[in-house]
């Protein structure tokens, strides 16, 4: 019945209540694709680093994580792939060399990380293939290939077919020099990473190297994310000499992006959320201002105080809910347009690029925002209607009916 | 036993600079079945007897027995409850909610006492039928004229079986004929139901229909006298 009549209520003066409806579902349109597009940021930077360059979990030596020289490397690594590749869960395993050098070339050079891989291996863990500028992945047969960063193509001043020296320093110390052929160019939209990375076949380095092929990291990607912990802690019982890290400890800074998002939504939901209720605060008080006359007879005719403030109160949160779900319908819609044709920021790819950040946003939002932020629009609608409730219930009956 | 019985009844407003004694030592009975008014002169006392009476105000001292209960000594919430379960109102205006029809606010009262939906529907209609609206049961106040608004809270005056009904001013914003017919109404039902009316008013329609007149002049009982003509009609 109080609903009833508190839902009837917020009607009787349909432009004002229209007025801050509408103030509330734009507010919280605009707030939830805001947020959708900050969070769709975010996401998409830990999603492209998982699947571009760290996969779900990696492998270490002990030593390698204490001091990453060529020499400490994962013993019996074949035995521990084969072992990984055996773990439910598991899609697929890719066993990395990773050698610190130098790369240079006519005009220029520079240090680099040298990735040996075994490519089938790799693009089943890692998406990196799929950013190729120029050329093409290291699938072809030729030896001495070489695919490098497009921003490390242009500090060295090379192309796509040029030579570029690598140096290294190899399992005996000897320094190892070899040319390598570009074969492919890639920009994975983090400039440091396609400055500083370049990826050679293991087979190429370990003729160079003149050793059996040895793993520094195996990159291990899982069918989801959901039990990460779990399965990790299971790997560092089964290989207890080696350091098994999720991409979480691998990128903490990206951990702590992660872990704080949902956060971040809600406090800046609860900032737009804290203006409007002054707006409801203002609305409420000016309509129980307006009834006190009728206020006075409810409680005349026997309408308890607890209810007359219940009443006020569902009134609040009838308006607020009202316009909060336009809002969340508006925003959801919102959100999905623009998550289905994605926001081109390629204007300032160059700087979103430095933070490892894609410049094409694809909005998204977590499912447990919606319950969330009608709770707190029902908290919000709450605590505006307080004032005006107990402004109503304080009236005296008998001078309430009487006033003008 | 009096239906309604005020003992040295004095209220003092203190809120103004000079204190203001709205009523001074007022010894009243009301037995059940009367038709009786409060009249004067504004400022004489008879809204804040009425307010005393309904439990919408406090005596200063003074005791007030309604019903069998000592309603001078309840809290603000007893005294709601006890005002929905034993007091009916008619108000000079604003009686009804504006959003809710006809049937919506006589059936409130009883939402209020927790009456079941089936009976509530069924003696709201009852009532709207008996105060001659049953074609306009859906009707919201502001599709009713004032003499239907005011039919309507008599009926939900009379939907939680009070034992009496106060009634204060109910024909000051009616026409002539609005009133009378309202006042008809009201007699019917004291003298078919034996329904308790106590009316605050100066209005001298009402005084010629009622079978006892109150005066109170200063906050005192001036005069206290049947009026047999009414009686007689």
């Amino acid at each position: 019945m109080l609903i009833q009549l508190a839902w009837k209520n917020i009607w009787r003066n349909k432009k004002r209540s229209l007025i801050i409806l509408s103030a509330i579902a734009i507010g919280l349109t605009c707030g939830l694709f805001v947020s959708a597009v900050m969070y769709g940021m975010w996401d998409t930077t830990i999603r492209n680093t998982i699947d571009k360059e760290l996969g779900h979990y990696q492998l270490h030596s002990n030593e390698y994580k204490a001091e990453n020289l060529i020499t400490n490397y994962i013993p019996n690594g074949e035995t521990v792939i084969d072992s990984l590749q055996m773990q439910p869960a598991v899609v697929a395993v890719s066993g990395r060399t990773i050698i610190e050098g130098i790369a240079a070339s006519p005009t220029s050079s520079g240090g680099v990380r040298i990735i040996g891989i075994d490519p089938p291996d790799e693009q089943k863990v890692t998406t990196l293939y799929q950013y190729m500028k120029q050329g093409t992945y290291l699938d072809t047969v030729k030896a001495n290939t070489i695919i490098i960063g497009e921003k490390l193509a242009e500090k060295l001043n090379l192309k796509l077919n040029s030579k570029i020296v690598l140096s290294f320093q190899g399992l005996d110390e000897s320094i190892v020099y070899s040319a390598f052929r570009i074969q492919g160019t890639f920009s994975s939209e983090s400039s440091a990473f396609d400055e500083t990375t370049v990826f050679v076949r293991q087979t190429d380095l370990f003729a160079l190297l003149n050793h059996p092929i040895i793993f520094h990291e195996i990159a291990v990607r899982l069918d989801s994310d959901k039990e990460l912990t779990a399965i990790s802690g299971q790997i560092q019982q089964n290989f207890p000499g080696l350091k098994v890290e999720t991409w979480r400890e691998l990128a903490p800074e990206l951990n702590m992006v992660n872990d704080m998002m949902s956060m971040y939504l809600y406090i800046f939901l609860g900032i737009i959320l804290l203006a409007l209720l002054f707006g409801i605060t203002n609305i409420m008080l000016m309509s129980v201002l307006e009834r006190v006359r009728e206020f006075g007879m409810l409680m005349a005719v026997g309408m308890k105080r607890i209810k007359v403030f219940f009443l006020v109160i569902f009134e609040a949160i009838a308006l607020s809910l009202a316009g909060g779900v336009i809002g969340i319908i508006f925003g959801s819609i919102l959100t999905a347009i623009f998550a289905h044709v994605g926001i081109d920021l390629s204007i300032v790819g160059e700087g979103l690029s430095s933070f490892g950040v894609s410049s094409m946003l694809y909005p998204s939002l977590p499912w447990t925002i919606y319950p969330t932020l009608t709770f707190m629009i029902i908290v919000t609608a709450v605590i505006s209607a307080i004032l005006p409730a107990r402004k109503a219930i304080r009236l005296k009956p008998s001078e309430a009916i009487r006033s003008f | 036993m009096p239906l309604i019985e005020l003992k040295k009844i004095c209220k003092t407003y203190s809120e103004t600079k000079v204190p203001v004694e709205a009523l001074r030592d007022v010894d009243l009975q009301i037995d059940k079945g009367e038709f009786s008014a409060i009249v004067g002169p504004s400022g004489s006392g008879k809204t804040t007897a009425l307010n005393i009476i309904g439990g919408l105000d406090d005596p200063t001292s003074g005791q007030i027995i309604v019903d069998g209960h000592d309603i001078s000594t309840l809290k603000k919430d007893e005294m709601i409850n006890f005002r929905l379960h034993h007091i009916g109102f008619v108000f000079q205006a604003y009686n009804l909610i504006p959003v809710f029809t006809a049937r919506e606010n006589v059936e409130f009262i009883m939402l209020l006492q927790k009456i079941s939906k089936e009976e509530r529907e069924k003696r709201a209609i009852e009532l709207l039928t008996a105060v001659g609206l049953a074609d306009r049961i859906d009707s919201r106040p502001s599709e009713l004229s004032g003499g239907q608004q005011q039919r309507v809270a008599v009926a939900r005056a009379l939907a939680s079986h009070p034992s009496f009904v106060l009634a204060d001013e109910p024909t000051a914003n009616l026409d002539s004929k609005s009133a009378i017919s309202l006042l008809e109404l009201m007699e019917v039902l004291n003298h078919e139901y034996g329904m308790t009316f106590v009316f605050s008013t100066h209005d001298s329609r009402v005084i010629k229909r009622a079978h006892r007149v109150i005066t109170l002049v200063d906050g005192m009982i001036a005069s206290d006298v049947a009026n047999n003509a009414a009686h007689e009609d």
